[in-house]
């Protein structure tokens, strides 16, 4: 037991390592891919239709497609085209693409459950359709998006863990090397997994808590 | 108010406030305004009253193209509405300005404190400073007596307190003439009366106002005319006393005999 | 061209994960949801953690503990065997939810009539419970299934020559790169359009028959 909690002690710190690049990669890709799902949400309530096309066929792709493809796709394939990304940006640049088609629909839902009553209401006021997107329709609807958002986010997390596929030492790699050289699979993904988990289940606690206190407020 | 000083007696003849002309508004299948004509004097205050499904609401509604209308003519202050056409953003932007509206369900906006719900069409339509905007907002909160919840979030106050401050948010737009649409409706009778007497106030002090209700007890007092409408058409029209007492048509005596029986 | 006849040899398959995986996470997540609301505090608890572990834990990292972990280690198993366990016990947790969410949406007037009409626990819940929440699950149901298509691709990581394996092969051992993927992201896009159909269809005449 001790000779157990030796090793994983000296495993720990590249785990660890590994587990900040994973939030660090998964942190830059939400940030980046929120602003991008909250521009195709607009676009889909644009008035012209090719706009809303365009934004739905974009969207359809971004969430029709594996986030594995997705990250093979931008590591290995788009290097023929003249585009070289190394590890972190390549994984930052699919992860960023699949979150924004993801939370375009999540955002599109926050936005179109604001009130048609205050739409009428901004209108009569003569708020342009810009500001009302800008003052009333987007602070309410995003803010409704909010516990859906932290829920993709956990999701996000955990698929930042296939960026090991391209080489990125996130947790998940430092995990498989470590194993790979003592053949403790078990023990060391076991740890790894918990550490996902040491992460994922507050984080879900935490979400669970904010659609409780938003869900009193309305 | 800056735009609603009184108007001379010469010029109130010479612009209607609002004039509908043949107005047709069309849901589907369903003619919900047959035609209607109507004129609205600036100074007056009109109620609408009629069976739900009239067309009141609706033809309240075409006054600031809630609604679009497929024919007839709209004229507001003078300005003549496109009813045939797409209107340009510019004559939209011309048309809210001089006309507010208060909805039966208040509509503010509930994720901002009750002074910006005031202060920010102001800013954004009028071009207003901050300092002037918030000035005039916390006048008119004075005025209907709620001086004191202007940081309150509006699901912190009452229906009434809430309809009293959607009723401030459109004047300080300085419109030229109010719309309210059942302002009463969805407010415990306790509550109605401190939105009634708003507007009672409001009256008194000259605001055109045109104000569809079921209150009639408010239109008999406040009213200059009442305007009774069913199944998108004007049954009658005329001085309170006169078409609550003494009604021309049969539908209309039923009307009011259900809603006196109440 | 003969990429896309190389890819289209990974369809079967990863239909086949997707399948046997879906099944086993049906039936195992039944388990969970009754476990989690059940009276007996310790039992609840235990499906409560099971749900969330299996929820929380990265795929891919699920896959590995049990195919180089547990294989290596313990128990040797082919890389479908692995796959279909890994996928299908985190099927079993993610639908454990959308069912849970089904049975707290029947009305509890539902059990309160069904005790009054001395109906058993047994017959309560599968003839009248059961059925009523199905329908609110099913939605959930089909947008887990279209997602599990694309999450099995995480299986061409253990070895499994689907779409996703082949894919990766070829881009690596030919000279073109790019084209696999994109036709990988179209099958991909095209095997989860019919279901999405299907949904909708389901959805619309359950929402006609319940509120007819």
């Amino acid at each position: 037991m001790t000779e157990m909690l030796n090793m994983v002690g000296q495993w720990m710190p590249r785990l660890l390592d590994g587990l900040w690049l994973s939030l660090q990669v998964t942190g830059v890709s939400l940030v980046l891919g929120i602003a991008g799902g909250l521009a195709l949400a607009v676009l889909a309530l644009s008035r012209k239709r090719p706009v809303r096309i365009l934004s739905t066929v974009v969207t359809e792709i971004g969430r029709g497609t594996p986030a594995l493809v997705m990250l093979q796709f931008v590591y290995f394939g788009l290097p023929q085209t003249g585009i070289m990304l190394e590890g972190f940006a390549a994984a930052a640049t699919a992860l960023t693409l699949t979150t924004a088609a993801y939370t375009s629909e999540i955002i599109r839902a926050g936005l179109k459950s604001v009130p048609q009553g205050e739409l009428e209401a901004s209108s009569a006021l003569g708020i342009s359709r810009r500001d009302s997107l800008r003052f009333i329709i987007i602070p309410q609807g995003m803010r409704i998006a909010i516990p859906s958002l932290l829920g993709f986010s956990i999701l996000m997390f955990q698929v930042s863990s296939l960026a090991f596929t391209i080489g990125l030492p996130e947790l998940l790699s430092q995990a498989y090397s470590i194993g790979a050289s003592n053949f403790r699979y078990l023990e060391v993904l076991t740890v790894a997994g918990l550490l996902y988990l040491a992460v994922t289940i507050p984080a879900g606690w935490f979400t669970r808590r904010v659609e409780r206190k938003m869900s009193q407020h309305l | 108010m800056t735009t609603s000083n009184p108007l001379t007696p010469e010029q109130e003849t010479a612009t209607p406030a609002v004039e509908l002309d043949g107005i047709r508004l069309r849901y589907g299948n369903h003619l919900a305004l047959k035609d209607v004509s109507l004129e609205l004097a600036a100074g007056e205050v009109m109620a609408m009253i009629g069976p739900s499904g009239s067309g009141k609401s609706s033809l309240l509604r075409c006054i600031n193209l809630l609604e679009r209308p497929e024919s007839g003519i709209l004229r507001v202050f003078g300005q003549s509405v496109p009813l045939e056409r797409e209107i340009a953003a510019k004559e939209l932007a011309q048309l809210r300005r001089k006309v507010g509206m208060v909805f039966q369900s208040f509509n503010l906006f509930p994720h901002l404190p009750v002074l910006r719900n005031i202060t920010l069409p102001q800013e954004r339509v009028l071009k207003r400073s901050r300092d002037e905007a918030e000035a005039r907002a916390r006048e008119l909160l004075e005025r209907v007596g709620l001086g004191d919840k202007a940081d309150a979030y509006p699901g912190k106050l009452s229906g009434g307190q809430q309809q009293r401050v959607a009723i401030a948010r459109a004047l300080a737009m300085d419109p030229r003439v109010l719309l309210f649409d059942e302002p009463t409706s969805a407010l415990d009778p306790e509550l109605g009366i401190e939105v009634l007497a708003v507007m009672r106030d409001l009256a008194e002090t000259g605001v055109t106002m045109m104000v569809v209700t079921h209150e009639i007890h408010f239109a008999a007092d406040v009213a200059d005319r009442i305007v009774v409408m069913a199944d998108g058409q004007i049954l009658e029209q005329g001085d309170p006393d006169q078409v609550l007492t003494d009604p021309q048509t049969e539908r209309t005596q039923r009307f009011l005999r259900a809603v006196k029986d109440r | 061209m003969s990429i896309l006849l190389a890819l289209l040899y990974g369809i079967p398959v990863t239909v086949g994960v997707t399948a046997c995986s879906f099944l086993i996470g049906m039936v195992l997540a039944a388990f969970l949801a009754l476990g989690v609301r059940s009276r007996h505090s310790a039992l609840g608890a235990l499906s409560r953690a099971t749900i969330d572990v299996l929820r929380g834990i990265p795929p891919v990292v699920f896959l590995f503990i049990i195919f180089f972990g547990i294989g290596n280690q313990l128990l040797r198993m082919n890389p479908f065997t692995a796959a279909v366990i890994g996928l299908g016990l985190i099927s079993a947790g993610h639908l454990a939810e959308i069912y849970r969410g089904g049975l707290s949406a029947v009305h509890k007037g539902q059990y309160e009539a069904s005790s009054a009409l001395g109906l058993t626990g047994a017959d309560t819940m599968g003839r009248i419970i059961a059925p009523q929440a199905f329908r609110v699950a099913l939605p959930g149901m089909t947008t887990y299934a279209i997602s599990l298509i694309k999450d099995s691709s995480i299986v061409s990581t253990i070895g499994v020559a689907e779409i996703m394996f082949i894919a990766n092969q070829s881009a690596r051992s030919g000279a073109d790169g790019l084209t696999p993927f994109l036709i990988a992201a179209a099958i991909y896009i095209l095997l989860g359009t019919p279901l999405a159909w299907a949904a909708r269809s389901v959805e619309a005449k359950l929402h006609v028959r319940i509120s007819r």
